[in-house]
C-alpha cells in the first residue's frame, strides 16, 4: 500500500526522506565498492521488468480475486539487498511521478516501507538464512513466504505509524493497524507464493544467476531470526492492543518502537529523535505529534507555527484558520478566479 | 602491415558446456568487406563477440591489428573494432540519440568539444542529424539501425563488425543501409542471412557451420555453388540467378 | 480482462513523455529549478494546519499557471488525479466519523472539524499530486534525472533509473504481446491461472536478464568502465533562478498571510 502525500506531515515526510536518502547513499556506495559494472544495466532492466510484471494479474484460486507481483523480495533475491533497494526506489519514483501513486512528499515513506523492509530486513535476515542458496520447492517456499510476510507486515505497521505520527488522518492507531495488518498478511502470502515460484523457475532455467549455496556466512542465524520474528509479532500485537485501549497511546507506541533494539527500529529512532527535537524547539505544528491535540487546537493555537517566527497570524485568538466566513468567501472566490485564469490562459497558446 | 583481424584456431565453449566455436581461423584485411554466413546456431554471433573481447577464446587466439586480444589489451581491441549489435534497442540505451552517439567518445576520454564534433560527424554520416534530440524508442527500425551505426562510427574504429544489420528493415531502409555499407572505407565484417546484401556489399564470404569454417572465398564463386550452400542450410541468392555472366 | 487496464497505465507514461517534449516557456526552465520549486511547493502546502482550507486555495495558482503555460491538457491531469485520490480519500473520510466537534456554522449548517480536515486532505492531495505530475510532464525523465544528478543525486541511481525508463517501453510491449497470446487462447478469463502466470513472468524475467547482459556488452564495446560520464550540460539561464525565486516568494507570502481570507474581508467590506 502506497503512503499518500496528503496524509503525511512535513516532519514525518522529511524524516523518511532523510532515512531514504541515507539508505540510497549507503547502497550506492556498496554497489560502487563491489565494482560489479554489469549491475547498472541489470538494475534498470529489472526495474522495468517489475513494472511490467505488476501489470499482469493472475487469478487467486478459490477466491475469484486477482493478485500481482510486488517484486521487492524477488529483486533482493536476484540482485542482493543494496541493488534491490535502489531498484525499488526507482520504481516508486516513477510511480510517484507518472501515476501519482503515493506522491513526492511520501516517497521517502514508501521507499522505507516497500524497499527497506523487504530488501534490507526480510531478505538478509529471513530469506537468505532459511534458503541458504537452495531454491527447491519446500525450502524456497518457506523462505519466500516467511520473508515476504515479515516484510509486508513491517511495511504495513510502518504505514500505520507514519500516518499516526503525521496526525492528519483522524483514524485511531488500533483500528487502523487491525485493518492494515491482516490485509497485508494476505498480500504477503500471495507475494511469497509468487516469489517462490518465480525464483524456482529461474533456478531451473538459469541457476547461475542466483546466489550459490553457502555463499553467505556459515554461522547459524536462525536463533536471531526467530527472536526477530517473535519480537516483531509481539511488538505488533502489544502495540495494537495498547493503542486501542489508549486513545492517545501513540506517544507510548512510538517510544516503544524506537526504544526497541531490533533492526527495523532504525527509522523509528530517527523519527522519535527528530520529533523530540521539533517539540523542544516548538517549530512543529501541534498535530504532528499529538500529545493532547484536542486541547491544543481548541484553546486557540492555530497550528500554523510550522514556519518559525514568521507564521504568527495577527489575530491568534481567532478560530482555526479557514473557519471564518471571510475565509470561506475568500477561498471560493480565489478558486473561481484561478480556474477562470487557467481557462483563459490555457486556451490562448493554442489559438496563437 | 598485419591484418586488422586475425582469428587463429579459436575454440569457445559456453559455461553451460555448449561448444560454439571449433578451431576457427580467418583473416580480415584493411578496408575489406567480409561476409559471415551460416544457419542459425552456426556460431556467427559468438565469433563476432570474440573480435572485441566481449568473449575470450577458450583455445586459440584472436589478434586485432596485430595485438592479441586479452584483458590487458581490451581497450585497444574496443577502439579498433566497432561492434553493431543485432538488436539496436540493446545498443541505444541512452535517453537521446545525441547522448547515445556521444557515449563512446566520452568514455574514450575525449574533451567535450571533440565529443560534440564526433557526434555531429557520425550522425551526419548516416543522415540522422535531424533526430539528435529524439529518444531512441521514438525511432523507426531503419532510423534505429542508422543511429546504432553512428554510435560506432563516432568512435573512429578501423573495423566495423555487424550482426544481422538488415534484420527488421523495410525495403527502403534496407536499400539505404546497403548504400551506406558500400560507402564505408573501414574494414567490415558482416554476419547475416541476407545473401543479396552480401552480393552487393562484400567481396569475400566465410561460411560457418557447427562452429567451424567450412568454406571461404570470393562472393560470386562461393554463393553460386548451390549444392554447397544447401548443404550448410543456406541458399543461392536470387540476385545471382538473374545476373548474366560477363 | 485485467491486463488491458494495466496497459492503459503504460500508455500513460508514453503520453506524459510526449507532453514533456513540447517547447513552451515552462519546458525551457531548467529541470533543477522546476524540481526545487516543486519540492518547495509540496513542503509549504503540507505545512499548513490540518483543517486549513481557505489559505490553501491561493496555492492552486501554481499548478494552474504551470499547466496553462506548459500546455498540459487539464483533462489528462484530472484523470490521473481521479485514479490517485482513493487511498487518501478513504482514510480521510474517517476524519468526519472520529472528529465531530463543530467548527463552522454556515447559516443553519453545522460543519464539524472532521469534515474540514477531510476537505483539507482532499485539497492537499489535489495540490501535491498535480504538482508532481506537472514536474515530470514539463521536464521529462531524461532531463529530470540529469537535473537531479546535478543537485547531488548519485549518478549510479540516476543512470539505472534512466535505464528503467528506457526499457520500460520495450518490456511492457514484450509483456503485452505475451499476455495477448495467452488471452487469445483463454477467452473470458479475468486473469491468468497461477501456473501460467509464473511461467509468463519467469520467461519475461529471463528475457529481461538476457537483454541486460546484451546491453552491458554494448556498453563495454563502447568503452564503459563502470563510471558514467556526465552528459551534455545545458547552462542555467536567468529565467531559472527567477522562476524559483518568484514562486518561493509567492509561497512564502501565501504561507504567512491567508490571502483568500484577506480577499474575503475586502469583498465583504465592499458589499457591506
Amino acid at each position: 500500500m502506497h503512503m499518500a502525500d496528503a496524509l503525511v506531515s512535513p516532519v514525518v515526510g522529511g524524516t523518511m526522506w532523510l532515512a531514504a536518502c541515507g539508505l540510497i547513499g549507503h547502497s550506492v556506495r556498496r554497489i560502487e565498492a563491489s565494482a560489479k559494472d554489469h549491475l547498472v544495466p541489470l538494475m534498470g532492466v529489472l526495474g522495468a521488468f517489475v513494472f511490467t510484471a505488476q501489470m499482469i494479474n493472475f487469478t487467486i484460486p478459490g477466491t475469484g480475486s486477482s493478485g500481482h507481483l510486488g517484486g521487492g523480495l524477488l529483486l533482493a533475491a536476484l540482485l542482493g539487498p543494496h541493488a534491490a533497494l535502489l531498484v525499488i526506489a526507482s520504481v516508486l519514483t516513477v510511480q510517484a511521478l507518472f501515476f501519482a501513486d503515493g506522491g513526492l512528499l511520501a516517497l521517502g515513506c514508501n521507499i522505507v516501507n516497500l524497499g527497506f523492509f523487504p530488501a534490507c530486513v526480510a531478505y538478509p535476515w529471513v530469506y537468505r538464512v532459511i534458503a541458504r542458496g537452495r531454491y527447491g520447492p519446500m525450502r524456497g517456499s518457506v523462505a519466500a513466504l516467511a520473508a515476504s510476510v515479515l516484510g509486508l507486515q513491517l511495511g504495513a505497521l510502518s504505514v500505520v505509524v507514519q500516518t499516526q505520527a503525521s496526525g492528519i488522518a483522524e483514524l485511531p492507531f488500533g483500528p487502523f493497524a487491525a485493518l492494515m495488518l491482516p490485509i497485508h498478511l494476505a498480500i504477503g502470502v500471495v507475494e511469497g507464493c509468487v516469489t517462490a515460484a518465480v525464483v524456482a523457475f529461474v533456478a531451473r532455467a538459469r541457476p547461475e544467476v542466483l546466489p550459490a549455496a553457502d555463499a553467505g556466512p556459515a554461522r547459524s542465524l536462525r536463533p536471531v531470526v526467530a527472536a526477530l520474528l517473535i519480537a516483531a509479532v509481539l511488538t505488533g500485537g502489544l502495540l495494537s492492543g495498547w493503542a486501542s485501549s489508549h486513545p492517545d497511546g501513540l506517544e507510548w507506541a512510538i517510544a516503544r518502537v524506537s526504544g526497541a533494539e531490533e533492526a527495523p527500529a532504525a527509522p523509528g529512532t530517527w523519527h522519535a529523535r527528530l520529533s523530540a527535537a521539533q517539540e523542544r524547539t516548538a517549530v512543529m505544528p501541534d498535530y504532528a505529534f499529538r500529545q493532547a491535540p484536542r486541547d491544543a487546537r481548541t484553546d486557540g493555537s492555530d497550528g500554523a507555527s510550522a514556519e518559525p517566527a514568521t507564521a504568527k497570524p495577527a489575530d491568534s485568538s481567532a478560530l482555526p484558520l479557514g473557519t471564518s466566513v471571510a475565509g470561506v468567501v475568500g477561498g471560493a472566490v480565489t478558486l473561481l478566479v484561478i480556474s477562470c485564469l487557467g481557462f483563459v490562459f490555457g486556451k490562448r497558446p493554442r489559438a496563437v | 602491415m598485419p591484418p586488422v583481424i586475425e582469428v587463429m584456431d579459436a575454440s569457445y565453449v559456453y559455461p553451460d558446456g555448449t561448444q560454439a566455436l571449433r578451431a576457427v581461423s580467418l583473416c580480415v584485411e584493411t578496408g575489406e568487406a567480409v561476409a559471415l554466413v551460416g544457419a542459425n546456431g552456426a556460431g556467427k554471433s559468438t565469433l563476432l563477440l570474440h573480435m572485441n573481447g566481449t568473449l575470450f577464446a577458450t583455445q586459440g587466439e584472436v589478434r586485432v591489428a596485430g595485438v592479441a586480444v586479452s584483458r590487458p589489451t581490451l581497450n585497444h581491441a574496443r577502439r579498433t573494432v566497432g561492434m553493431v549489435f543485432q538488436d539496436p534497442d540493446d545498443q541505444l540505451f541512452m535517453p537521446t540519440v545525441e547522448e547515445d552517439v556521444a557515449f563512446g567518445p566520452r568514455h574514450a576520454g575525449l574533451v567535450p568539444d571533440e565529443v560534440e564534433r564526433r557526434t555531429h560527424e557520425a550522425l551526419a554520416r548516416v543522415g540522422m542529424v535531424h533526430l539528435r534530440a529524439r529518444p531512441p524508442y521514438r525511432l523507426s527500425a531503419g532510423e534505429k539501425r542508422a543511429v546504432a551505426i553512428a554510435t560506432v562510427l563516432a568512435m573512429a574504429p578501423d573495423v566495423l563488425v555487424m550482426d544481422e544489420p538488415s534484420s527488421n528493415l523495410d525495403p527502403r531502409g534496407r536499400r539505404r543501409l546497403i548504400e551506406q555499407l558500400r560507402s564505408f572505407e573501414h574494414a567490415r565484417v558482416i554476419a547475416t542471412h541476407d545473401l543479396e546484401l552480401v552480393v552487393e556489399v562484400c567481396s569475400r564470404v566465410i561460411v560457418l557451420d557447427g562452429g567451424r569454417v567450412v568454406a571461404q572465398g570470393p562472393v560470386r564463386e562461393l554463393l553460386n555453388d548451390e549444392a554447397r550452400m544447401l548443404a550448410h542450410g543456406l541458399e543461392r541468392p536470387h540476385i545471382l540467378r538473374h545476373l548474366h555472366p560477363h | 480482462m485485467a491486463f488491458r487496464m494495466a496497459v492503459e497505465r503504460w500508455l500513460d507514461v508514453a503520453r506524459m513523455d510526449g507532453l514533456a517534449r513540447q517547447d513552451t516557456p515552462v519546458h525551457r526552465i531548467d529541470a533543477r529549478a522546476q524540481a526545487v520549486t516543486t519540492l518547495l511547493f509540496i513542503g509549504v502546502v503540507m505545512s499548513f494546519a490540518r483543517d486549513e482550507l481557505s489559505a490553501l486555495t491561493p496555492f492552486f495558482i501554481y499548478p494552474v499557471a504551470v499547466m496553462s503555460a506548459g500546455r498540459i491538457p487539464a483533462a489528462s491531469l484530472l484523470r490521473k488525479l481521479a485514479v490517485a485520490m482513493p487511498f487518501a480519500v478513504a482514510v480521510g473520510l474517517l476524519n468526519p466519523v472520529f472528529d465531530t466537534r463543530p467548527a463552522l456554522a454556515v447559516g443553519a449548517l453545522n460543519v464539524s472539524s472532521g469534515w474540514l480536515s477531510f476537505l483539507s486532505i482532499v485539497m492537499r492531495c489535489l495540490l501535491t499530486v498535480s504538482a508532481a505530475l506537472l514536474l515530470v510532464a514539463c521536464t521529462g525523465m531524461p532531463r529530470l534525472c540529469e537535473g537531479l544528478v546535478r543537485l547531488g543525486v548519485p549518478r549510479v541511481f540516476a543512470v539505472q533509473l534512466l535505464f528503467l525508463y528506457r526499457y520500460l517501453f520495450l518490456l511492457a510491449d514484450e509483456g503485452r504481446r505475451m499476455t495477448h497470446g495467452i488471452a487469445l487462447r483463454s477467452p473470458g478469463a479475468r486473469g491468468v491461472r497461477f501456473r501460467v502466470y509464473v511461467s509468463l513472468v519467469g520467461h519475461l524475467l529471463l528475457r529481461a536478464m538476457a537483454r541486460a547482459e546484451r546491453i552491458y556488452h554494448a556498453m563495454q564495446a563502447r568503452g564503459f568502465d563502470g563510471n558514467m560520464r556526465p552528459q551534455f550540460a545545458s547552462p542555467m539561464r536567468l529565467a531559472d533562478p527567477l522562476f524559483v525565486g518568484g514562486w518561493a516568494l509567492f509561497f512564502a507570502v501565501a504561507r504567512v498571510w491567508n490571502l483568500a481570507e484577506a480577499l474575503g474581508v475586502l469583498l465583504m467590506k465592499g458589499v457591506g
